[in-house]
């Protein structure tokens, strides 16, 4: 009985030094055979390699004229746009994954939210605590509102979450080129387009000739507080445990439906951060072929991040990161960055191939990783 | 009669199943099954039988011990192996493809080729050979899914006959068949033999070991408790096998007095299905303040959906319970929590805990949208980790830390917990069901202290129990449940095992048994009780 209880305390252990590494062992695996691939089709696999893993990064440079100098920030800082936006919709996504609620519909409520702020800061104006705030709330009850409607739908009536989700993107998307053709359409521009957001309602800039905005500020507070709503609400505890065991969930007499409906909308409630950063920080206006799919991206984000929003800005950021260097090797060598995009699907694959990374890594170096700083029996 | 090396086709030699959650299934099982017979394993629900099977077909592997087939030890890994050995096994629930026709289902895996093609008029003529041979006549063509239970199972029996299947193992062959396909399937089986096969079945009706089978083995708690020739045994002896003789007193002394007032009052209740099934009619029982109720009966016969009703997951279609008037019955889970109705339910990992979350997620989970554990929508982390903390201590649990998952803890130190979390609720009425299954002898005796301490403080309990022993030790009153009715009511002080077995069984049936408090109890005519 000893020998079992040992046995299986191993293999406990040896699962859980592979679960914290999962994500850099994952990255290190996919990066290895992405330098494979590259090297079949590259004549300077080394070169491409290198601007795709640096081209992301700002150039430092000594030159007797100007002493130290930092070039290339406008690359840097399209990372740190696109990172925060797919931080916030990665949690749109990570919220119902947690009440094993498949939502794709981030695309949509982020959006719908983006048009709303971008509507309260044409229409109510005003100084900028007045606006701001106010475009914050719009997009928020939007993203929340427009979440909702498949959580009812799930809950009242057992409509498929996946096939209701992608359906209201349909229905938000086309409602967004709606509007902005027939009632918020700048007639002085020369394509369909609203009219630039006055000042007041934009965020300030961070960093000179990009759009990196105050709202990196933010990003911290809201993964937080969607840390704090997973770990220390009632609701979060009920949406962790509808996700986990839902048999248990309602033998226990927990409302299973309303923790349904709820992780739903709070997720809609994140993605209208990411929505508000594309109107009020990012374009300044909204265009009406602003291409959707990027909530897929944020689907991408969660899963890298297994749903922990504390590790949902590493992957968004990962990610942008991979994305930027990918144009950088594009246009700097003989690479194109499709074979960016097949080391991302590797990326994913070796994330979900739970079973394959522990059979992969042998077991002595897995009770390494996974020893305990204090170490325990 | 031959020498026992000749004619045993396989032995079992001190075989024991641990799994890896911990639970003992099979403790030290020996027994043989002779070469041309049919071989009855007897028991009831959770007693081993199906583990010993899973082993012979090579679903599980022995913890310890070996099995012997033809005199000779075997390891089998796979299913494979147990085919290639000439074992074949007809599952519970029949597997057919219900669109392919008879011929494809039996041959599906070994498909005879002609030419690179599957060739299915060879199948279909194999496949009517095998069935002539052994008497089994399915018409190889037809369509599976048009076919009856019974001629389905008949299907899954040549399956495992078209591999050579030397020894046919059926898994409760008529838990799924009318009477009438039931004597189709024995006077079958009686035929296999007649050809020289040998065939295992489980079973847990009494009357079957009887009719079909050559000898029988019982098992009970994990181990061979007897076996013998079925013509030799009157059903009230293979009864009293099955429900074990030996009855070691727990020593928790409990107070005998009846008492008159009720603090839960059943009436009438009953429950139907969409499907037409009935599994509650007309059951009516009281519970006082202090007092343990038990229900005794063979598995499926209304417990689970009894224990359903009284905590909130269903609705009665009528009838209903009552605390102190208070109708707890129709209101949802949480509507009878609120008026402090705990429950111990029966399948622990998947309704007890959610195994993947802590510790404390799993204590909190009854009380946690109130006060101390939470407010306006705040868990209180705090209070959260000092109750756990001094539930752990308080009921013996072995854990690392409270933050744990809960599914690394033995069974045992498990179901402490999901006690813990029911008892700290404050429940005037506790529904336990199967509240020590799986569960070591020190963690199983501490979880019935704890259920008889919460009744001595003025609780109405009622406990749903397969293990005998633990019902008649606990309980001041026993109910007996057959087909969704209570069958019988006694005084748990003046009852033995094997009364209770003739109405768990159905061989008695109290045509007017009620448990309430002032119901008389069932008496037993003198050659019962003798």
């Amino acid at each position: 009985m000893t020998a079992i209880a040992s046995n299986d305390t191993a293999r406990l252990q040896h699962q859980r030094g592979i679960e914290r590494w999962q994500l850099p062992l994952a990255v290190v695996a996919a990066l290895v055979v992405g330098f494979v691939i590259t090297a079949m089709v590259s004549d300077e696999p080394w070169r491409a390699y290198l601007a795709l893993t640096t081209g992301a990064l700002p150039d430092i440079r000594w030159s007797d004229a100007h002493g130290w100098e930092m070039r290339r920030w406008v690359r840097f800082g399209s990372v740190i746009e696109d990172a925060i936006t797919l931080t916030f919709l990665g949690l749109a996504v990570a919220i119902p994954f947690r009440a094993r609620q498949f939502s794709l519909g981030a695309d949509g409520q982020m959006f719908l939210s983006a048009l709303a702020a971008a509507a309260v800061s044409l229409y109510v104006g005003g100084p900028w605590f007045v606006v701001l705030p106010a475009a914050f709330a719009a997009a928020v009850l939007t993203g929340f509102a427009w979440g909702l409607v498949p959580g009812v739908l799930k809950a009242r009536f057992g409509a498929n979450e996946i096939v209701t989700t992608l359906m209201l993107n349909l229905i938000a998307v086309q409602f967004y080129r709606l509007v902005i053709t027939q009632v918020m359409r700048d007639p002085t521009a020369g394509y369909l387009v609203t009219p630039v957001l006055p000042a007041a309602a934009l965020l300030p800039g961070l960093l000179p000739r990009t759009n990196v905005t105050a709202m990196l500020f933010l990003v911290p507070v809201v993964v937080v507080a969607a840390g704090l709503l997973l770990s220390r609400t009632t609701i979060g505890y009920e949406v962790r445990t509808v996700g986990v065991a839902p048999a248990f969930a309602r033998q226990v007499g927990m409302p299973v439906g309303r923790a349904v409906v709820m992780s739903m909308a709070l997720g809609g409630a994140f993605a209208a951060f990411a929505g508000l950063h594309v109107s009020n920080a990012l374009l300044k206006r909204l265009p009406v072929d602003l291409s959707p799919g990027m909530g897929f991206e944020g689907l991408v984000v969660a899963l890298l991040a297994r749903n922990d929003p504390k590790a949902v800005p590493v992957a968004a950021f990962l990610y942008a990161y991979l994305r930027t260097g990918a144009q950088a090797m594009e246009r700097t060598t003989d690479v194109s960055r499709e074979v960016v995009l097949v080391i991302q699907a590797f990326i994913i694959l070796f994330i979900v191939s739970e079973r394959l990374l522990p059979t992969l890594v042998p077991r002595k170096f897995a009770r390494w990783l996974g020893r305990q700083p204090k170490g325990d029996a | 009669m031959a020498s026992p090396s000749e004619d045993t086709i396989i032995e079992l030699r001190n075989v024991s199943k641990r799994y890896a959650n911990g639970t003992l299934a099979n403790d030290g099982v020996s027994f043989t099954i002779r070469r041309g017979e049919i071989h009855a394993i007897v028991g009831e629900n959770g007693a081993g039988k199906s583990t010993v099977m899973k082993m012979l077909f090579g679903l599980e592997r022995p913890s310890a011990g070996e099995i012997l087939l033809n005199g000779r030890p075997v390891m089998l890994r796979s299913p494979r192996d147990a085919i290639a050995a000439g074992i074949g096994l007809v599952p519970q629930h029949l597997e057919l493809v219900p669109s392919f026709t008879v011929a494809q289902n039996v041959v599906l895996g070994g498909e005879p080729v002609r030419r690179g093609f599957i060739d299915r008029q060879g199948a279909a003529e194999a496949v009517r050979r095998t069935g002539e041979r052994f008497g089994l006549v399915v018409e190889p063509n037809a369509i599976a899914g048009s076919l009856s239970v019974g001629e389905q199972q008949r299907v899954e029996i040549l399956k495992t006959l078209y591999r050579g299947a030397q020894i046919v193992l059926l898994d409760e062959p008529s838990a799924v068949l009318p009477p009438q396909e039931t004597e189709a399937l024995f006077k079958a089986l009686r035929q296999l033999v007649v050809a020289g096969l040998t065939v295992v079945l489980i079973t847990h009706k009494l009357a079957e070991v009887r009719e079909v089978s050559d000898r029988f083995t019982v098992m009970r708690a994990g181990r061979v408790t007897g076996h013998a020739a079925s013509r030799a045994c009157s059903p009230s002896e293979i009864a009293d096998m099955i429900v074990g003789r030996a009855h070691t007193p727990l020593q928790l002394s409990r107070p005998t007095l009846r008492r008159t007032v009720p603090l839960l009052t059943v009436r009438d209740l009953a429950l139907a299905r969409r499907d037409g099934s009935t599994p509650l009619q007309g059951v009516s029982f009281e519970i006082a303040a202090g007092e343990i109720l038990g229900i005794a009966g063979v598995e499926g016969n209304g417990q689970a959906p009894l224990a359903a009703l009284l905590n909130g997951l269903e609705a009665p279609t009528s009838g209903s319970a009552s605390l102190q008037g208070d109708v707890i019955t129709g209101r949802g889970v949480r509507g009878a929590r609120s008026r402090r109705v705990a429950a111990v339910p029966e399948d622990r990992l998947r309704d007890g805990v959610a195994a993947s979350m802590s510790i404390i997620d799993n204590f909190i989970a009854a009380d946690y949208h109130r006060a101390p554990f939470s407010r306006l929508g705040w868990l209180d982390q705090g209070v959260a980790r000092s109750k756990t903390q001094q539930i752990l201590s308080e009921f013996g649990v072995v854990a690392r830390s409270p933050d744990a998952a809960i599914g690394s803890l033995s069974g045992g130190n498990m179901q402490k917990v999901v006690l813990a979390r029911e008892v700290c609720s404050g429940p005037r009425l506790l529904v336990a069901s199967q509240p020590t299954r799986g569960v070591d002898i020190g963690a199983a005796q501490a979880l019935r202290r704890q259920i008889v301490e919460l009744a001595d403080r003025g609780a109405a309990v009622l406990l749903f129990s397969a293990d005998l022993d633990e019902l008649l030790d606990l309980s001041d009153r026993i109910a007996v449940l057959f087909r969704g009715r209570i069958a019988a009511h006694f005084n748990a002080r003046q009852v033995r095992t094997q009364e209770l077995g003739l109405y768990m069984t159905g061989l008695r049936h109290d045509e007017n048994a009620a448990a309430l408090l002032g119901s008389p109890f069932t008496t037993l005519a003198e050659e019962d009780a003798a």
